[in-house]
């Protein structure tokens, strides 16, 4: 199999969720703001749970964060995750926890507290991902 | 309750109305062959589907019962069968029907029985999940449709129901210093129980130091921490209390307490799981049923946790108060869930080592206890029985009693 063909596991792209993917094309990342509370929300939708205002603006993210969790799998469940492979849970700056992957060098102990920065990377696919490295 | 004192927590410090305690009562429990089929499914073979494990199960539960199939009013199918061809096939034809998950299904009975509109209700489950080959992770999960977070972080490679959990696991041993030796201690402890339980899928003895010896699947779970996936069939029939008494072959257990409460912020993301590890909600959900039925932990002769993983365990126990809030692991080490130990958990052997019935056999596995039917894994003296079901947040509970 060419690397090419190896897809990138389906994203969820309901109606809110395009916008939010077009801005990680663009290596942009943005994420929806209540224009009443301020408050942002991830995975993107209709209206703000805060305090239920509909009227939401894109606003890019600063891409700074720290993680909350990460585990490492040992077995392969995706052609394009071989194993041994991780996933982090991150609360990014803006309050949203968000899920991603840790790029690059990896913290000798616990990973949690570690302050991690954007990333974006592209998949064999073409498919763009928005990951974390860490922010040192 | 003061407005003072009004809590954060939907239902702390309120109970569902007290009519409903000792309302219902369990009059009788089935299931297929679990073991049996195990091993059938395992070698290729398909010994029937869903709706054949639900229909054999309910056949048990009615000979168990000893009543008519014609005394039946009600009826509640699980999550995994279509309601209506469930129905036609049990030929039943009810004056109130619904379709419920196990837990629910129990709360729906006394629902419906307290507010008459049936008497007798049957609750009947069957999954052939391990013949079918179902899929509980990847961008296709199953309950995907239900819970966006099964299928949302798939991009990232986070999936399988054991990523969230591990996820979970991870943050709560960072906080509270919990080990996965403490951990390992449910899996050995549930398999202790299922030596003792002919019902059970697995019953080979474990060491701590087999779990740890046991390899990661994502880390940092271990293989032992992990659900069995098996095909097969629960059900229960439960009855208004005063017919209970009287169409019953057995004694009947009574639902002495239920309640419900939702962690649903920032769910999508696991908040819940990593930030509160569900805390709020079975605190919310012990002062329910503790309250409504006028008791507490030290009252509880056993208890019965929804283990999909074992990770659920340490935090039921300190969510419900058994233990103090960060100490779950000095309780399962010095304390113990498995026989002889000061809790009796998951005496049936659970998710892990009897069968995965999606806490189905959980509800059985309550009655029994109560009725004394265990054998070899009987707890003595066994009066009340405490449930607890966490998945994904939604924390729910039934206390069942003599």
């Amino acid at each position: 199999m060419n690397a090419a063909d190896i897809r990138t596991p389906r994203r969820v792209m309901g109606l809110y969720d395009k916008p939010m993917w077009e801005s990680v094309d663009q290596k942009a990342m943005k994420l929806q703001r209540c224009t009443r509370c301020g408050s942002f929300q991830y995975p993107p939708g209709p209206g703000c749970p805060a305090c239920l205002c509909m009227e939401l603006e894109w606003v890019p993210v600063s891409g700074r964060a720290t993680i909350l969790s990460w585990v490492v799998f040992h077995r392969q469940y995706l052609p394009a995750y071989p194993a041994p492979y991780n996933s982090i849970a991150v609360r990014l700056e803006e309050g949203p926890i968000m899920i991603s992957n840790l790029e690059g060098e990896k913290p000798s102990g616990s990973w949690i507290g570690e302050r991690v920065r954007l990333v974006y990377v592209t998949m064999p696919d073409g498919v763009v991902l928005p990951r974390f490295e860490l922010d040192r | 309750m003061t407005s003072a004192a009004a809590p954060k927590q939907a239902g702390a410090g309120r109970h569902p109305n007290p009519r409903i305690r000792r309302a219902a009562a369990v009059v009788g429990i089935g299931h297929t062959d679990w073991v049996g089929d195990w091993k059938r499914t395992r070698a290729g073979e398909k010994p029937t589907d869903s709706l054949g494990y639900g229909m054999g199960a309910f056949v048990n539960a009615l000979a168990d019962s000893g009543i008519e199939r014609s005394m039946i009013d009600g009826l509640i199918v699980g999550p995994t069968t279509a309601y209506e061809r469930l129905a036609e096939l049990l030929g039943i034809n009810p004056r109130w029907g619904d379709q419920a998950d196990a837990v629910l299904s129990v709360l729906q009975a006394v629902q419906a029985i307290e507010s008459g509109f049936a008497d007798v209700v049957a609750l009947v489950y069957g999954n052939d999940q391990r013949s079918v080959g179902t899929q509980y992770g990847g961008p296709d999960a199953m309950g995907g449709n239900a819970f966006l977070s099964y299928v949302y972080h798939a991009p990232w490679g986070l999936t399988s129901q054991g990523a969230l959990y591990a996820l979970t696991l991870q943050a709560y041993k960072h906080a509270h210093g919990f080990t996965e030796r403490e951990l390992g201690e449910v899996a050995v402890a549930q398999r202790a129980w299922s030596s003792m339980n002919p019902n059970a899928i697995m019953r080979e003895r474990i060491t701590v130091d087999d779990y740890m010896a046991s390899r990661y699947v994502c880390e940092p779970l271990h293989l032992f921490d992990y659900c069995l996936i098996n095909d097969g069939g629960v059900a229960l029939i439960i009855a208004e209390a005063s017919i209970a008494k009287r169409i019953g072959k057995k004694p009947p257990v009574y639902i002495e307490a239920a309640g419900r409460s939702d962690l649903n912020h920032g769910a999508t993301s696991l908040e819940p799981r990593l930030t509160d590890f569900y805390l709020p909600a079975q605190q919310a959900v012990a002062q329910q049923v503790f309250d409504l039925a006028g008791m507490g932990p030290k009252d509880m002769d056993v208890f019965q946790v929804y283990d999909s993983f074992s990770v659920h365990v340490p935090l039921a126990l300190e969510g419900y108060g058994y233990c103090a809030v960060g100490e779950a692991g000095k309780f399962l080490r010095e304390s113990g869930v498995g026989p002889g130990g000061k809790l009796p958990t998951n005496t049936s052997g659970g998710h892990l080592s009897e069968t995965y019935m999606q806490g189905w056999a959980h509800q059985i596995e309550c009655v029994r206890q109560v009725r004394g039917e265990c054998g070899e894994r009987q707890v003595e003296n066994c009066r009340n029985v405490h449930y607890s079901s966490d998945v994904a947040g939604k924390a729910v509970s039934i206390v069942y009693s003599r």
